[in-house]
């Protein structure tokens, strides 16, 4: 049961990462690989408030939301102009230098070897130590993430970051600044993997960089993919399967690091064998 | 040793193994346009194969050498066969593409992991009897003048095959336009067969020379395919003496940002200057 609940928390934790990635991938067509770095600073600014200042949780994911915010608009300013590929390799930069600087900022990160010790959340007295009253947290930050989600794509904003993603020349023709716009979702997508890298930290009390590298976003990627470009649902339930089904290599019984390389190989056919049989994934409503 | 010497030296060797990953990948990006991820990955495959042959088999540097290029050409030659031909022939969006290529670098970078371990290895046997030059009061071994050398004559070679023979002049026609090229006549799907070929193993090649000369690891596919379209875009995109340009101006930059900085942010550093050239200059220095 114990187990159970833990995989269920991963994957609430990985479906808030897939319905912010969608946002920006899927509803407005930018291909982003950097989303573990938005993801990393949400959970290091947490380690770093409560283990360094003992500042309430949900204070600490607010300050870390808005921290990812503020390093995603400068991403943003810089980045967005560019097209197609170029943003792609842009993004995948910007996660490599985060990394970097996760990995190498000693003082406040404690590089490579990461900082352990986060508490769990704490509101009015009340502990979520047990990972059966962390798990309903955790639920309660997906459900609130997917209802934003709709609203935005149910709003006039996301028909046109829908727009955007269809044909981004005609939408400024109609005298939308699509780089605005851009810049917008790009930023609130950061805000909530910061906020997946919050009850990352505070779930597993212990956090290093080499949880958020280029591969990570890779990860977040497939999700999306998988689930379906533009599909909130299909994000959630593509996070579901792929936190699962790797856990069945841990029964057939490979050793962890093997287990660890099957997985990769098991997310890159996914890549692969839906480019080429079901380009829309799951859920998706739009071609890519 | 003088310091400013040696880090000469270092940005000669590495500008010449860049320079060969940004011809083979520029290769293929002029006749496949689109960015081709899964490059990356027949670099590690080709160096794997010659480490299999030069190290566990004990067979003759030429031999390994051999056969971990031509296992990289044929690794690179299939890969196109059954994934990018398929979608090519569809008509798939190069987003399709770059998602398929993707999965293609983390398969095999994972199935490497699984069979050799993600440990490190390196090529050279006996490091300390290898004869060392001095040069300026810098020290050159006798791989890295060989390591030289084979670049040279490989960007020799490919020099001399695209502007003079029938097999040059039909990737240079496919580059420019393909459905012209169709229309004359040139058989295009088996050009880029071939290109697949020819390009991977020239990736295989800069591979098998990291290996020699700082070593591998399964996933170093990444850095060396982002160092090989790094110099690729900084060069000029579809520029082949501006690839070559590119590839030594990033090795410089790294080198010199080496006195200043720990060797942790290297590869930081190679974004920053992809970075700045994609705001400041994104034609590159040459523009075709």
């Amino acid at each position: 049961m114990e187990y159970l609940i833990h995989i269920a928390v991963l994957a609430c934790i990985y479906g808030i990462l897939g319905i912010s990635l969608n946002l920006v991938m899927g509803e407005t067509g930018l291909i982003s690989v950097t989303h573990a770095a938005f993801y990393g600073l949400g959970a290091y600014a947490v380690a770093f408030l409560l283990v360094g200042f003992g500042i309430n949780f949900f204070l600490a994911t607010l300050a870390g939301m808005i921290l990812a915010s503020g390093v995603a608009f400068a991403i943003g300013v810089v980045f967005l102009r560019l097209k197609e590929v170029y943003y792609v390799l842009g993004t995948v930069g910007s996660n490599v230098i985060l990394f970097s600087v996760l990995l190498n900022w000693n003082s406040v990160t404690r590089g490579p070897l990461g900082i352990g010790g986060i508490p769990r959340p704490e509101i009015f007295g009340f502990r979520f130590s047990e990972n059966e009253a962390f798990l309903l947290l955790v639920l309660a930050a997906v459900a609130i993430t997917y209802a934003i989600s709709v609203l935005i794509t149910r709003s006039s904003f996301g028909r046109v970051l829908n727009a955007i993603r269809e044909d981004e020349d005609v939408v400024s023709v109609f005298g939308y600044s699509v780089y605005h716009y851009k810049l917008v979702i790009f930023t609130i997508g950061a805000a909530f993997a910061a906020l997946a890298g919050a009850f990352l930290a505070s779930y597993l009390t212990y956090i290093s960089p080499f949880s958020f590298t280029v591969v990570e976003s890779i990860f977040i990627l497939s999700i999306v993919v998988l689930g379906g470009l533009g599909s909130g649902r299909g994000a959630l339930i593509a996070a579901g399967i792929l936190v699962i089904t790797p856990e069945a290599l841990r029964f057939v019984g490979f050793t962890p690091d093997i287990a660890a390389q099957m997985r990769q190989v098991l997310y890159g056919l996914i890549l692969i064998l839906l480019m080429l049989y079901r380009p829309q994934g799951l859920l998706g409503r739009f071609r890519i | 040793m003088d310091i400013a010497a040696q880090l000469i030296l270092n940005a000669i060797i590495a500008g010449a193994i860049y320079s060969l990953l940004a011809l083979g990948f520029n290769l293929l990006y002029s006749t496949a346009r689109f960015f081709d991820l899964g490059y990356g990955a027949m670099s590690v495959a080709g160096a794997y194969v010659a480490y299999t042959f030069y190290n566990l088999l004990d067979l003759s540097v030429p031999i390994a050498v051999l056969a971990g290029v031509l296992a990289a050409g044929t690794l690179g030659f299939v890969v196109e066969k059954l994934v990018y031909r398929p979608l090519r022939a569809r008509k798939a969006t190069h987003t399709v593409l770059l998602i398929a290529s993707l999965g293609v670098l983390i398969v095999i970078q994972a199935v490497i992991s699984i069979i050799f371990s993600s440990q490190f290895k390196i090529l050279s046997k006996d490091v300390n009897l290898e004869p060392v030059f001095n040069v300026f009061g810098g020290a050159i071994t006798q791989t890295q003048v060989i390591i030289l050398v084979a670049a040279l004559l490989i960007m020799v070679a490919l020099a001399l095959t695209l502007k003079y023979t029938l097999f040059g002049k039909a990737v240079n026609a496919i580059a420019d336009d393909e459905e012209v090229a169709r229309v004359v006549g040139v058989n295009s799907e088996r050009v880029i067969g071939v290109v697949f070929f020819v390009g991977s193993a020239i990736g295989g090649a800069a591979g098998i020379a990291t290996a020699f000369d700082s070593g591998i690891y399964p996933t170093i596919g990444l850095p060396l395919l982002l160092n090989g379209v790094i110099a690729f875009i900084v060069g000029g995109v579809g520029n082949v003496y501006g690839a070559v340009l590119g590839a030594f101006a990033l090795a410089i930059t790294e080198n010199a940002a080496a006195w200043f900085l720990p060797g942790e942010w290297k590869f930081a550093i190679a974004f920053l200057v992809l970075i700045i050239f994609l705001i400041f200059r994104p034609q590159g220095i040459l523009p075709k």
